[in-house]
């Protein structure tokens, strides 16, 4: 949210391309997931991740405030990612910025698995999330890893942050609610720490509420995305609950 | 005292209320960021039984907590034995859910040719009991502020007994306290039922001071604020939640100095606080320490 | 259950009724604004007049300090200024104190123009 934001101010104040305002996005990203690294997940590291949580939804309320004051209308448009008609595929309409957003997000998840298994950064950090404690007597850095991956995942976050706000050609303060709700609960379905996961997550989510949001209508579709979430975890389905959240 | 004074005073009892709903949980080893969603169960079933079937409010509220001690009852039944985060997800879910129920909620009667009662999305207006009975503001407050000091005299006289004992030992060491014999499942779930109840006797009082309730009212900012009221308050005392709610709403909210600052302040605080008193202010470290100090 | 319904018809066939005109002031988001009170179609004279505003998207997200209204020039109109904190839905609360107690909320969208009532 942190840098959709910042991309809508330089937007409205000094108009800018598509590239530069992504650029923006994704660097404000960052920015802020280091301040919130920081000041929410570092000092929580041994102890509660609960602690943690709390602690970044409250950095979430500065944010929320911090962008209403600075940009004080409830709604501001957002350059759009492409401008012109959805294709005509057969039967089949498809919107170009939505295959923009399923063919980016493909290729992040690729680059991101290469960097988890083809790279000495990658191997610190599933060495880190296996024996955390080996992992640092064997040498690896362990906070620096922390910050990279932080960055990596804010990064991300400002991508998909980008793609959604220029596909809907506009920002509101309450974005920052809606992706968390959104991120949390396609990482939920998943399974926690699981990489395919989340993107079979993220999928089957978007799948599951365009079906039930045309057939059943906009509330329903959240309805049915919570409920599936809580009986999933009622029943304490194994892919969701085993890995370690401790 | 004018009137905003009292306005004021009366939301830090009503938020009073739903953080220590909060506290309830968090003493006994759940976190749970769902409370707002029986807030406003308690909320929309007050403001239905006294603005559409003429009942009086002490009956409503009583009829309410039932309702919020089911309903947290129904939910923690199949989620207790989650652990921590996603127990905290199961909350999150459906307190949701309980949101967009309210979005679907259509409960309209017809009083005297108009229609009333809650019309989902548009919120639920006229709830005037207080006022169709000639309350005041400050008879109000009053009336909130006794039920409060009733409440918390209950918290401190079970904080100082066996039950007591057993709600802090299951919230330390669940497993240390199923080996001495304690139902463990049996005491979590009637902890559930009492922070329903709680704050369902919040979001009631609620209704009727502000006389017109909506879904939004009840979104994730109110259940994450009253878990912050409780955790930077503190969790050795009851009075822990309170201090958290005066610390936003009657410092941060009504001072001038922070007008348009107050989240970025109140979220530093709160992410700061954990750091440094993971447990809070009055945690039960500073709360033995008062009680040394002054016995 | 017939008396409460009854005493509930009688009651609420003097619920005040208010209606809000807003115009911006050269300062951000401070509004100077008029309203109307009628109760039962007449002009409802010599109430005390609180106006507070919360935003209903972002609920205990803001603090609007409430400002007391002042009668205006005709019946039923009295005059207050409004310092909200940014542009959008605002559930606009007047507080009534004075021949009748009540507690309104108007549901009204505030943009640089002005306040006109929310499409709900």
């Amino acid at each position: 949210m942190f840098g959709c934001y910042a991309a809508t101010w330089t937007h409205v104040n000094f108009g800018a391309g598509l590239l530069l305002l992504a650029l923006i996005t994704v660097g404000g990203a960052v920015l802020a997931g280091a301040y919130v690294e920081r000041l929410c997940f570092a000092p929580h590291r041994g102890g509660s991740a609960i602690a943690a949580m709390v602690a970044s939804f409250a950095l979430w309320m500065q944010f929320e405030e911090l962008a209403t004051l600075v940009m004080p209308r409830h709604l501001y448009a957002f350059p759009l990612l492409v401008e012109g008609d959805p294709l005509a595929l057969g039967p089949f309409t498809l919107r170009v910025d939505a295959l923009i957003t399923l063919a980016v997000a493909l290729i992040a998840c690729m680059l991101l698995a290469c960097t988890l298994y083809r790279t000495r950064f990658g191997l610190a950090v599933r060495a880190l999330i296996e024996q955390p404690s080996a992992a640092a007597l064997a040498g690896i850095n362990v906070p620096w890893v922390f910050v990279r991956v932080f960055a990596l995942a804010s990064a991300m976050g400002g991508v998909a942050g980008y793609l959604v706000v220029a596909t809907h050609g506009q920002i509101t303060p309450m974005l920052g609610m809606w992706a968390t709700l959104k991120g949390l609960l396609a990482m939920m379905l998943g399974g926690l720490g699981s990489l395919p996961g989340a993107v079979i997550g993220g999928l089957a989510l978007g799948l599951l509420e365009a079906h039930s949001q045309w057939y059943l209508g906009p509330q329903m579709r959240d309805l049915i995305a919570y409920l599936l979430l809580f009986v999933l975890l009622a029943a304490r389905v194994p892919w969701m609950t085993t890995r370690s959240a401790s | 005292m004018d009137d905003y004074a009292l306005g004021v005073l009366t939301n830090i009892g009503l938020f009073s209320f739903i953080a220590l709903s909060a506290y309830l949980l968090l003493i006994a080893g759940e976190m749970s960021f769902g409370q707002q969603a029986f807030f406003g169960v308690g909320a929309y079933a007050g403001g239905i039984l006294t603005a559409l079937y003429g009942w009086p409010l002490p009956l409503a509220a009583l009829a309410a907590m039932a309702l919020g001690a089911l309903a947290q009852f129904l939910v923690a039944l199949p989620t207790l034995r989650l652990r921590g985060l996603y127990f905290a997800m199961a909350t999150l879910a459906a307190a949701e859910m309980a949101r967009i129920l309210f979005e679907l909620l259509h409960w309209r009667r017809s009083i005297d040719g108009e229609l009333a009662g809650p019309d989902g999305t548009q919120g639920f207006r006229g709830i005037r009991w207080i006022f169709e009975h000639g309350i005041e503001p400050l008879h109000y407050l009053g009336i909130v502020g006794a039920l409060l000091a009733l409440v918390l005299g209950l918290f401190l006289f079970v904080e100082r007994s066996k039950l007591g004992a057993t709600l802090r030992g299951i919230g330390q060491d669940p497993e240390l306290a199923a080996a001495v014999g304690i139902d463990v499942q049996r005491v979590k779930l009637g902890v559930a039922a009492a922070a329903g109840a709680l704050a369902a006797l919040g979001g009631v009082l609620y209704a009727h001071h502000n006389t017109y309730i909506e879904p939004r009212n009840f979104d994730i900012m109110l259940g994450v604020h009253s878990l912050a009221y409780a955790l930077i308050g503190g969790l050795g005392t009851a009075f822990g939640p309170l201090l958290g709610v005066l610390l936003d709403i009657g410092v941060l909210e009504s001072t001038r100095f922070f007008q348009g600052y107050r989240m970025i302040v109140f979220g530093g605080l709160v992410a700061v606080l954990l750091v440094f008193r993971p447990r809070g202010l009055l945690d039960e470290r500073m709360v033995l320490w008062i009680r040394q100090r002054f016995s | 259950m017939d008396k409460a319904a009854l005493l509930l018809s009688l009651v609420l066939a003097q619920t005040p009724q208010a209606d809000l005109r807003c115009v911006p002031t050269g300062e951000d988001f401070v509004y100077d604004c008029s309203i109307t009170l009628t109760r039962g179609g007449q002009p409802l004279e010599g109430a005390r007049i609180t106006v507070g505003a919360d935003m209903p998207s972002m609920p205990m997200a803001h603090s609007v300090r409430p400002a007391k209204a002042t009668p205006g020039t005709k019946p039923g109109e009295y005059k207050a200024r409004l310092d909200l904190e940014m542009l959008g839905e605002w559930a606009v609360k007047l507080r009534l104190d004075g021949p009748v107690r009540d507690l309104l909320v108007l549901h009204y969208e505030f943009d640089s123009k002005g306040a006109s009532p929310s499409k709900r």
